[in-house]
């Protein structure tokens, strides 16, 4: 009786899954209601296999794709490898092996990708490079194109963006001390985008520079150790969010820490809710966009465009620098297309 | 001999106090300028904590009872999500959250059930299903990050309730401490928090007292789902939002709490005031060692060597206190 009742509740769990997932299908009758129009992209496949996981950031890549997918009538689907370098070219192999008709690759690595790409360039699969790329570019892989952000510019203008606010304030750079928040600080978009800090800071004369171990995706937890940062080094004059998360964080923790606004000149990258109330309440300066939707949406259309004429554009996507005086939209599409 | 076994019983049950006295005294001298006993730290300690130390109160009492939930991850984002729907629809915050707690029970029931009635090891079950509930969530929301600030906004009341200040207290510790005494009385005070101990120290001498132990560690796994739920909606009114990022890493982290706090791993051994302790000590640890200015990347490393100290320590008095009554 017991092992029944568990048995049906395994099978209830399974069923309820499938249909959640086929809740996004049109019913069958506006599916055969529905003129027949031939969409450019039918029947082909794409995959984009990325070092994403449950970062609301890919949340919106996610949705570019889904929309150019539509919109071309084509298939494409996502791998999230949730940071792990090894997961994602497991995952890069696997997509290789399924033959799509394209592959949009986050190229996170200055070696570990060279050789998957070239051998699946090899074997007719093409590839681009999505949201991260090799630091030398098309020196240094092989990929066909980059869509995204050049990560070390964007580094670069958001620290431009909020060291040229405390120098109107009149800071003494000198004395200043910067700390970023990575959720994880070896990854490569915390590494380049710091470089991009950096840069910054030598063109104000600061010297001063930490990067703080935020703990990864978590948010209370990403929020408890910036606010423990923030208490234990109250000579902190600015301070960045290296990602989505510390950056959505950085305005509890600077309120947790008993900071005014403005007290602690702070930045950092995207769009998402709590980003968007710290640029309301002058807690963050500026934030930086990196336009992830068109990461996901350009993905797609490029590998269409690559398939059907050999172009391979490459698209800077990113540096889009939102403050309170261009919130507007914004606010409306965070989270969703921003 | 009795009364030397008492005494070290006694120890064995109060290590846990000792390790946390000993930390907030490392801490409080050893900090720059004593920041740890900053009321601005211990603020902050005070807001954070409760969001996993809710949760890890129901993982303490279910691994007294000898099982393990690892869903939690996933099951408090999936509870916030549920919430953050309820907002939108237009339903009183306070119904919402009412409406919220048996559901959370709801997920713990279905662990339980399938725990129970599988037989097979509650770790992999619930690890299982920690996956399931991720990507049903991620399915369902598609792991966009969605606002409450303004739903929250036009409820001050249910707001203060959770994340506000009683005087200079944060509600959340309040919440957690409310928590901890209530449960506390269940496992120590009452019958059923003695068929929780029988359950996890010996199940066949239990199910021959007439225990039902399936009953059991189905109601501590309903606790535990009712205890995310709480956590979920605290925590999501303090974020201002639903992310799908919330609680992860909360199972590896309640269960290293509770661990230090004097919980066996292997059941029947624990206590209310050990588990709420082991919270506060593996917070304490973390704030401690940013706030002595540790390098970066070392906070991780010194986490995980304080864990296993404690861990080596809680064991060598039990085996010591076994030693002795033999």
């Amino acid at each position: 009786m017991k092992r029944t009742l568990t048995l049906l509740i395994i099978i209830s769990l399974i069923v309820s899954f499938g249909l959640l997932m086929g809740c996004d299908r049109k019913p069958a009758e506006e599916v055969a209601a529905a003129p027949e129009v031939t969409k450019p992209g039918e029947g082909m496949y794409f995959r984009l296999v990325t070092h994403g996981g449950d970062d609301p950031f890919w949340a919106v890549v996610q949705q570019g794709m889904r929309d150019a997918a539509e919109e071309l009538g084509c298939r494409a689907d996502i791998d999230l490898a949730g940071g792990d370098l090894s997961n994602q070219q497991k995952k890069f192999e696997e997509a290789v092996a399924s033959k799509p008709d394209g592959i949009a690759v986050v190229i996170n690595d200055n070696t570990a990708w060279d050789k998957p790409v070239a051998d699946a360039l090899a074997a007719g699969i093409t590839v681009i490079g999505i949201n991260n790329d090799d630091t030398e570019g098309p020196a240094g892989n092989q990929r066909l194109c980059y869509i995204g952000q050049n990560e070390r510019r964007a580094g670069y203008m958001i620290a431009f963006k909020v060291f040229s606010e405390g120098k109107a304030k009149g800071v003494n750079m000198a004395k200043a001390h910067v700390a970023m928040a990575a959720e994880v600080p070896g990854a490569a978009y915390a590494t380049v985008r710091a470089a991009g800090v950096k840069d910054a800071m030598k063109e104000f004369g600061i010297k001063s520079f930490e990067m703080i171990d935020a703990g990864g995706l978590e948010m209370t937890t990403v929020e408890s150790r910036q606010t423990s940062y923030l208490v234990a080094h109250p000579e902190t004059t600015f301070m960045f969010g290296a990602g989505g998360i510390c950056t959505d964080r950085l305005t509890s923790s600077l309120k947790n820490a008993g900071k005014k606004p403005g007290e602690v000149l702070a930045g950092g990258f995207d769009a998402a809710p709590g980003t968007v109330e710290g640029l309301k309440t002058d807690f963050l300066v500026a934030s930086i966009d990196q336009q992830q939707y068109l990461q996901g949406y350009y993905a797609v259309y490029t590998l269409y465009l690559y398939n059907k004429f050999g172009l391979t554009p490459n698209i800077d996507t990113g540096g889009y620098l939102i403050t309170k005086d261009n919130l507007g939209l914004i606010e409306e599409l965070s989270g969703t297309y921003r | 001999m009795q009364g030397k076994r008492y005494r070290y019983i006694q120890w064995d049950a109060h290590s846990s106090p000792i390790a946390f006295i000993v930390a907030v005294l490392i801490f409080a001298i050893f900090t720059p300028n004593h920041l740890f006993i900053d009321p601005r730290n211990l603020g902050s300690l005070a807001k954070l904590t409760p969001d996993i130390g809710i949760v890890a109160l129901g993982i303490g009492i279910l691994m007294i009872c000898g099982e393990f939930d690892l869903s939690i991850a996933s099951v408090l984002p999936f509870c916030s999500y549920i919430f953050t729907m309820f907002f939108k629809a237009g339903l009183n915050p306070f119904a919402g959250l009412l409406l919220l707690l048996p559901i959370g029970a709801v997920f713990g029931l279905l662990n339980g059930i399938i725990v129970v009635g599988t037989g097979l090891p509650s770790f992999i079950i619930t690890l299982s299903m920690m996956m399931f509930w991720r990507g049903l969530l991620y399915g369902i929301s598609r792991m966009m990050p969605i606002s409450i600030l303004s739903y929250v906004s036009k409820h001050p009341g249910f707001e203060k309730m959770l994340t506000g200040q009683l005087g200079p207290i944060p509600m959340q510790i309040i919440w957690f401490l409310g928590f901890a005494v209530v449960l506390g009385f269940m496992l120590h005070r009452n019958k059923f928090g003695n068929w929780i101990y029988a359950t996890g120290s010996n199940p066949q001498a239990a199910r021959a007292m007439g225990i039902s132990i399936g009953l059991v560690k189905t109601i501590c796994y309903m606790i535990i789902g009712a205890l995310c739920a709480f956590a979920s909606v605290m925590q999501s009114v303090r974020l201002g939002s639903f992310a799908a990022t919330q609680g992860i890493g909360f199972e590896l982290k309640a269960i290293a709490a509770v661990v230090v706090g004097g919980t066996s791993l292997r059941g029947g051994v624990g206590r209310m005031l050990g588990i709420c302790l082991g919270v506060f000590i593996i917070q304490i640890v973390e704030n401690g060692l940013i706030l002595m200015q540790v390098p970066v990347f070392g906070v991780e490393t010194f986490i995980g060597v304080a864990v296993v100290v404690f861990v080596i320590l809680n064991t060598a008095v039990r085996r010591r206190v076994a030693r002795e009554s033999d």
